[in-house]
């Protein structure tokens, strides 16, 4: 269509708003506009192609599904090139993370009030580092971006967190990167075992898909990215980093981790780990679906006996993840759809809770459930969102999570009966939770007097914009899932 | 009566030192005229002649040359190594006027005796002949014995110069003899010669006094490039010996111990490199291990520093047993951005230290990070180099050597390689906790930024995230560069 | 006619007491003393086998190590007077500030 590098501005576009925060670094007032102007205007352009994208022909050079498509050389002594792509994931991935960064950066707006640049400055690195996960088609340069994305939030959790934010942010760090690295090493793996067999020794994700391994390292090499991409989803057993770095972290570390981070694991995954060992792939199916289903129910009955809710939506997130891997590991089209279409549904749902929990935070300084009690009387408008976005998280039909589990189920019962009939109990098993934490917050009489004013208009307005994309996927899911069709289609190999 | 015939001399390939040795012997001279408070026009004059010696080196490249009867070469090899050593050696002036003032040291024999250890830093890269490397490391040592205990008045340097001075004479002992041993199973110190006996005489791998040779030299420039078991020297005179001579210490004498180690190894005993590989592949692992373990829980940041130094080392023992040419590649690159992301970060613990060599615990760095944004921000990027985070040199040369490592099939010591540098970054981390995490324990009066030392951190901020972005410039010549 | 083997049986004989020496002797200047066995068990190894292989390479060697060692011993015993200027002692026992 157009030839300006639409895919290298949206990823350099946050980068270029930290720059443009130096020159104001110590003056609070001009940081937060220009911060949150340069996090608009990449929502702005996310949204265009959002609406104009679908439409567009495969780009000149790409494989079939990606209608962006750019491609420069980098680093030829190795094969490494910088190689970006957009298909319709990449694309809904790529607009929730401008659609978020946005959301995170609107409810720290008071709540930071030291070193406010530094945490604009972070927060737009990290969007940059997101961006970059989820539009890199080389595994180098995907590599790099996958990296860049932890340090920001290691010093966001570490300097604005709560608690023991300092062990929380280390543990985050190295759970992440312990696996990271030895995907690394896997990736190497490939580009050398890859550039054998073939003779053309590339990173490039659609030249080594083409071929995909066929040698005895295939399972390494694929449990390898399995175990990276499974600790940022993050799978049982190696989701411990999870509720401690999500407790600790402030309410826009929050958002972001659970709205964006989580989602890069499922997404390595769809995008990387599955094309490149589909035979391997196999083999590791049913240890997927059985982690996953584990997830689901552990998580449930943990979230049940958390006292903090933060804690509380944070186990919960390891449960919608646990439907996310489910669907991913049948790898049919109507459940791996169902999976994408929940990465996007969660990513708005707990960003929304997480939101929801950082402004009771505000306003009493405590998340314990057993302080509050009596919010829907004392707040209507946060208690009735409070509701909402609760209700959608226990996957409520006509609330957006819901059609994203349906699909899932819908497509597991037809590869995997069993696992989908066990994972069915998850379905029923957040309600208990949910009730319970909407029941002792919004409807408990009043345990202890608490200060705590209505939303404003800034919380209410960022609320409702929430609320209104959750119900409208709710209800009418139809343009994200026929975006996803093609690259789905794609994907599994069933496409016409 | 009977005429010694003398051969034509050709200075070309040792330019670099001559210059350098002139330099340093002019400097000498000058000292003595020049008033102490005017000690850092002396650095100035000795920046001056690292430049022209690194003009002298360009031309070199590409053009290969030997001469003194084959004892010293100009390759590409030398000159990739010689780069580094001047860039070292330049950063370390750089930061030394502030440190020296501040400690009230006589500046006048510091410029000299490290334009001499350059000097031998750079006869260590390019001799090909035993004898040569042996006088380039002693002429190397000698310096180092004087600059790691240059701070007379602090206890601990005189300390660091004295252990220093015993553990490296002792491991010249060894060296030495391996020498010796060596070149009484093969008829010569020729590096070359040696090689062609190698080949033309397989069975001398079983001639007991070849083997044994072979092992001391090995043991003795582990020593030199402080590989674990014979690493107890290092942290001691690390922490020690005056900071900017630390910084000196950790990049250049290390490159250097790695030029000639490599290219005994490589030149002389190529037929053997199994064998050598299965030596070196347990020094990586115990080094890389021993250095990254001992590091989690050391306070003295100079000392965690030099355990990690010693961590580094094993990483490019990695691709040192892997022994092909991305291993060997990978080295010179890694060496390279060792010394930038290093002794950047020694240029803030200059900063941050205080008179006495006080101020240089970890716990000191609390509130760097509000206080000095710019200043951490930059150790920030030096420290995730370290760590081997993208997108800085320090991953391209980690990602250099680790598929050297896994392409020569070594591939158990790329996870281990791996799992060490994931536990590596938990002390890098503790650094970044204290600079942007904790709070100041008491209000500090700390650094002047004098233009020298700023320049220093820029050319390492530079020469750490330009390779790290648009590493193919230095890959090529790395590359270009490999002694196979 | 003393064999080539008994100069090298010899120097090794001598290198090893200067290790020992150097591992186990406390006083700093016996232990330099002991390196500089070392250095010359390893010259009267190059000046045997020079002779035996009749090159001069090992005896030009050997002028080296002569030169190294008594500029090494300059540098050593002065770090040896600055130390001891502070401590008032060369035991290296007393090298300790800095502990693993």
């Amino acid at each position: 269509m157009t030839s300006y590098p639409i895919l290298t501005i949206l990823i350099f576009l946050p980068l270029a708003g930290c720059l443009c925060l130096a020159p104001v670094w110590s003056r609070r007032a001009a940081v937060r506009p220009i911060a949150l102007g340069f996090a608009v205007a990449e929502l702005a352009l996310a949204g265009w192609l959002l609406v104009t994208a679908p439409g567009m022909p495969t780009a000149p050079g790409a494989p079939a599904g990606y209608f962006l498509w750019e491609d420069a050389a980098w680093i030829e002594r190795f094969g490494i090139r910088y190689l970006l792509g957009m298909d319709g994931i990449s694309l809904l991935m790529g607009a929730l993370t401008a659609f978020i960064t946005v959301v995170a950066m609107a409810v720290s707006w008071r709540a930071v009030t030291e070193r406010t640049a530094l945490h604009y400055f972070l927060i737009l690195l990290m969007e940059s580092g997101i961006m970059g996960v989820f539009l890199a088609l080389d595994l180098v340069l995907f590599y790099l971006f996958w990296e860049v994305m932890l340090i920001p939030m290691f010093f966001l959790i570490g300097i604005w967190g709560h608690g023991r934010r300092i062990y929380s942010a280390v543990k985050f760090f190295l759970y992440t990167l312990a696996g990271s690295l030895l995907m690394l090493l896997a990736i190497i793996g490939v580009y050398l075992i890859h550039g054998d067999a073939t003779g053309t020794y590339t990173f490039a994700l659609p030249l080594l898909a083409k071929a995909p391994i066929a040698h005895a390292a295939a399972p390494w090499l694929f449990g390898a990215f399995l175990l990276a991409f499974a600790i940022k989803f993050p799978l049982f057993p190696v989701h411990t980093w999870l509720p401690d770095a999500h407790t600790d972290a402030p309410t826009a570390g929050s958002v972001i981790l659970a709205a964006l981070l989580l989602k890069t694991g499922a997404y390595g995954l769809v995008r990387f780990g599955y094309p490149l060992f589909p035979e391997a792939a196999r083999g590791f199916t049913p240890l997927l679906s059985v982690l996953a289903v584990v997830g689901i129910l552990y998580a449930s009955w943990i979230a049940y006996a958390q006292e903090d809710m933060k804690r509380m939506v944070a186990y919960s997130s390891v449960g919608h993840m646990g439907f996310v891997a489910l669907g991913i590991a049948s790898w049919s089209p109507v459940a791996l759809s169902g999976s994408i279409l929940q990465m996007v549904n969660h990513g708005v749902t707990t960003g929304a809770l997480f939101a929801l929990v950082g402004m009771l935070d505000e306003r009493t300084d405590t998340r314990e459930l057993a302080a509050y009690g009596g919010v829907w009387g004392k707040a209507p408008k946060l208690a009735f969102f409070f509701l909402l976005f609760a209700m959608a998280s226990a996957g409520l039909p006509g609330l957006n999570n819901f059609t994203g589990e349906f699909l899932i189920l819908a497509g597991v019962f037809r590869t995997t009966p069993a696992a989908a009939a066990i994972a069915f109990i998850g379905i029923v098993l957040p309600l208990i939770y949910t009730v319970r934490l909407v029941q002792e917050v919004l409807f408990q009489t009043e345990r202890q007097p608490l200060q705590l004013p209505d939303v404003t208009l800034r919380e209410g307005a960022l609320l409702a914009v929430l609320a209104l994309i959750g119900v409208s996927i709710g209800v009418h899911p139809k343009p994200l899932l026929d975006i996803l069709k093609v690259p789905v289609a794609l994907l599994t190999g069933t496409a016409p | 009566m009977e005429t010694i015939a003398i051969p034509a001399i050709n200075f070309a390939p040792i330019m670099p030192e001559v210059i350098l040795s002139i330099f340093a012997m002019v400097l000498l001279l000058v000292n003595v005229f020049v008033p102490s408070e005017h000690k850092a026009y002396l650095g100035y004059l000795s920046l001056v002649g690292l430049i022209v010696a690194g003009f002298t080196l360009i031309g070199g490249w590409g053009v290969p040359l030997s001469a003194f009867n084959d004892s010293v070469v100009r390759d590409n090899f030398s000159i990739f190594f010689k780069g580094i050593f001047l860039l070292t050696v330049g950063m370390s002036i750089l930061i030394s006027d502030q440190y020296f003032k501040r400690e009230e040291c006589n500046l006048g024999e510091l410029y000299p005796l490290l334009l001499f250890a350059t000097v031998g830093m750079m006869l260590m890269a390019s001799g090909t002949d035993l004898m040569t490397i042996f006088l380039g490391l002693e002429v190397l040592s000698v310096s180092l014995y004087i600059l790691a205990g240059f701070n007379r008045a602090n206890v601990k340097s005189n300390e660091a110069g004295l252990k220093y001075f015993l553990l490296g004479a002792f491991s010249t002992g060894f060296l030495l003899y391996g020498m010796a041993l060596t070149y009484g199973a093969t008829g010569t110190t020729r590096v070359v010669k040696i090689a062609e006996y190698v080949s033309q005489n397989g069975v001398v791998a079983q001639n007991p006094m070849f083997v044994i040779g072979m092992l001391l030299m090995a043991v003795g420039f582990s020593f030199k490039i402080a590989a674990a078991p014979f690493h107890m020297w290092t942290p001691d005179v690390y922490e020690g010996a005056p900071t900017p001579m630390t910084a000196f210490m950790s990049a250049g004498p290390k490159a250097a111990g790695f030029a000639a180690f490599m290219r005994v190894a490589i030149i002389a005993f190529p037929s053997l490199k199994a064998d050598w590989s299965d030596l070196l592949w347990i020094l990586a692992v115990l080094t890389m291990t021993i250095g990254n373990l001992i590091a989690l829980n050391q306070d003295n940041i100079k000392r965690m520093l030099a355990y990690s130094s010693i961590a580094h080392a094993g990483y490019a023992l990695v691709g040192f047993t892997a022994g092909n040419a991305e291993g060997t590649a990978g080295i010179l690159f890694y060496m390279l951005s060792y010394a930038f992301m290093n002794i950047g970060a020694f240029a803030i613990i200059v900063l941050v230290g205080k008179k006495g060599e006080a101020n240089n615990n970890v716990m000191d760095y609390a509130g760097f990070g509000t206080k000095h944004p710019v200043l951490a921000l930059a150790m920030a990027v030096f420290l995730f180099s370290l760590a081997g985070m993208p997108p800085t040199a320090g991953f391209i040369g980690k990602f250099y050597l680790f598929s050297g490592a896994i392409k020569a099939g070594y591939v158990w010591l790329a996870i281990i390689g791996v799992l060490n540098s994931a536990a590596s970054v938990y002390y890098y981390l503790r650094v970044m906790v204290y600079m942007y995490m904790k709070d100041p324990v008491e209000e500090f009066d700390w650094m002047k930024l004098t233009p020298a030392v700023a320049i220093c951190i820029i050319i390492a901020v530079v020469g750490v995230l330009l390779p790290g972005v648009v590493p193919a410039f230095l890959l090529n010549l790395a590359q270009q560069a490999v002694l196979l | 006619m003393v064999s080539l083997h008994s100069y090298l049986i010899l120097s090794a004989i001598l290198f090893s007491i200067g290790t020992i020496g150097v591992l186990i002797r406390r006083n700093a200047i016996v232990i330099f003393m002991c390196v500089e066995m070392m250095l010359n068990s390893v010259n009267l190894t190059f000046i045997a086998l020079s002779k035996h292989l009749g090159n001069v390479d090992g005896q030009i060697f050997v002028f080296f190590v002569m030169t190294v060692a008594a500029a090494e011993a300059a540098v050593g015993l002065a770090l040896m007077i600055a130390f001891y200027k502070n401590r008032e002692s060369i035991d290296v026992e007393d090298v300790k500030l800095m502990k693993l």
